[in-house]
């Protein structure tokens, strides 16, 4: 892929852009939808039966190695639940089937269930109470006007909590960033450590330099959910985890707002660090 | 759905606890403001103010009605502010909410009732026909302290915006358009604001212009309206936990220092404001058309 492809809501997405290599599935991340093609008079062997469009404004993104497509939204704040997004949600009020949380501050609630957690049963199911909060994985967004969107914080398939760290997530702090930034963060979160890029993935270093310079101090849990928040604990910092906390806070939410270049990001990190006064 | 997200219990612990160590979220000391940027539009009395992240435009306008019966002598001044769904999706438009009566309240209080604009001024023909001056505030971002926000735009707003000229002739009134004569400033008294605290930890920490988080997690709100000169024409405690005596003895000379602060930075941009139009005022009229315009239609 030679140039960033921008797209526009309704643009159809050029084949020569699709990953051809995999005999796999290709699969559809956010803001993409397929649409059959109408049955064209001629049918010729060359145009594929079917079309890719833009559900949403940015840029698109490919992942050879999934065989996944999808489009790196510009930093808007208003959250569409999607299946298998990672949010972190709030808990509103409990019934007894379910959990009522928010996802997004002022959209009608979702439900997740009271046995949808690892390992849970009726005897030994979480007791959440309201405003704790959940990091989940959509599990189904329903269809048309007013369908309840269902959250887990399991895979259904084998019981276990997949990805890692679904679940109550206890003390620490959230902090809300844009949605593109969500995007961002998440992948540049799940690739570091495989390959080893100069500007880093998405164009985000911050979590490897803050990993570097806060690991004296005992390193941080993130949490990145779609929905645009951020939680971020540093139990284990002692003496300095209230302030490393809102240190990668301040990183993370100047960068979102400031957009910054890479370098920019280093020397932000060493400049708030120093600034709250923690010592790497 | 138009109610504030209420905070998790993650977010209001760590607040608190990270208050505790004198640490803000965004860093601040706790008697520190965000970033204040005071800008003017096109037109007098159009003020743009963005404190950190909170956002609002003042308008201020003029129209000559009549003098209220029992008051003859006084302009009308009022100030209009409703809380739209354009400035946060907490809010409904065409439904007053609890905040939007306090702000108001207290903006009333700090701005109106202390007279910082001398209505008596704005009286044109005893008992027939004053100035109604308006200060229209529209909230376009929010993310706390509206009500110091919002009364740096209405102070501001006033010290800037100039009335067209009104003359009494054989008992009519003639008003002059903005450029057949030199509009009018209006006549300011003195220039309070408000500044907003709130407490934490029963009492114990006390925070200047705190965020939506912070005030969400907060105990009380303690609003001090005072001005240059430290005389103080607005103390207020209306809800939350109870606040030692102390801290308004305390943070009133603290708010005196904001103020002024908050007053310089006002009139900075007044002072960059005005130099500006000068300059550009004048190479309208002394260009060389406006002279033999009247030649012409001889």
């Amino acid at each position: 892929m030679s140039s960033p492809l921008i797209l526009l809501p309704g643009d159809e997405i050029p084949s020569e852009y699709l990953p051809s290599s995999s005999s796999a599935p290709l699969r559809l991340g956010p803001g993409l939808r397929l649409l059959s093609q109408p049955p064209s008079s001629k049918p010729t062997s060359s145009t594929p039966s079917h079309v890719l469009t833009a559900t949403q404004a940015g840029i698109f993104t490919t992942d050879a190695k999934k065989n996944a497509v999808s489009i790196l939204s510009s930093p808007n704040r208003r959250y569409i639940p999607v299946v298998n997004d990672l949010v972190i949600a709030q808990v509103h009020h409990s019934s007894p089937d379910y959990f009522h949380c928010m996802v997004t501050p002022q959209a009608p609630h979702v439900v997740l269930g009271q046995l949808a957690f690892e390992g849970a049963t009726k005897k030994t199911r979480p007791m959440l109470k309201q405003g704790d909060l959940v990091y989940a994985r959509v599990l189904s967004v329903g269809l048309g006007a007013g369908a309840e969107v269902e959250l887990t914080c399991v895979n259904p398939a084998t019981g276990k909590a997949e990805p890692g760290g679904l679940g109550h997530l206890t003390g620490g702090m959230v902090f809300d960033i844009s949605n593109g930034m969500a995007v961002r963060l998440m992948r540049a979160s799940s690739a570091s450590g495989q390959q080893q890029q100069e500007d880093g993935v998405a164009g985000l270093v911050v979590l490897d330099e803050l990993g570097k310079k806060l690991e004296k101090v005992g390193g941080f849990e993130i949490a990145v959910g779609r929905n645009g928040k951020v939680w971020v604990d540093c139990s284990n910092g002692g003496d300095v985890a209230v302030k490393a906390t809102v240190a990668i806070g301040r990183c993370l939410t100047t960068i979102d707002q400031h957009d910054l270049v890479p370098a920019d990001q280093k020397k932000l990190v060493s400049r708030i660090l120093r600034e709250m006064k923690i010592e790497v | 759905m138009n109610k504030e997200a209420p905070l998790s219990i993650s977010e209001r612990d760590f607040i608190l606890n990270a208050l505790r160590e004198d640490v803000r979220l965004d860093g601040r000391a706790a008697d520190q403001l965000r970033p204040l940027n005071v800008t003017f539009g096109e037109e007098y009395g159009h003020v743009k103010v963005q404190l950190g992240r909170t956002s609002l435009i003042v308008r201020i306008s003029a129209e000559v009605t009549k003098p209220h019966d029992d008051r003859p002598f006084d302009g009308l001044f009022t100030i209009a502010m409703e809380l739209t769904a354009m400035g946060s999706p907490a809010w409904d438009n065409g439904r007053q909410g609890d905040l939007e009566t306090y702000v108001t309240n207290v903006l009333d209080r700090v701005v109106r009732h202390s007279n910082a604009l001398d209505t008596e001024s704005l009286c044109i023909v005893k008992g027939v026909s004053c100035w109604s001056i308006r200060a229209d505030v529209h909230i376009t971002d929010y993310d706390g302290n509206l009500i110091d926000a919002a009364c740096i735009g209405i102070m501001a707003g006033l010290q800037h915006f100039r009335r067209q000229d009104a003359v009494v002739k054989d008992g009519q009134v003639i008003v002059y358009g903005l450029d057949e004569r030199v509009p009018v400033a209006l006549n300011i008294t003195h220039k309070p604001l408000s500044i907003t605290f709130h407490t934490f930890d029963e009492g114990k920490k006390v925070i200047l212009d705190a965020t939506r988080k912070e005030e969400q997690a907060s105990e009380a709100d303690v609003v001090i309206g005072l001005n240059n000169a430290g005389d103080v024409c607005f103390m207020s405690k209306f809800s939350g936990s109870g606040v030692d005596a102390m801290v308004f003895v305390d943070k009133t000379s603290v708010a005196l220092e904001k103020v002024k602060e908050i007053n310089a930075i006002i009139d900075k941009a007044l002072q960059a404001d005005l130099s500006k139009r000068a300059k550009t005022g004048m190479l309208e009229e002394s260009r060389a058309e406006n002279d033999r315009q009247p030649e012409l239609e001889v």
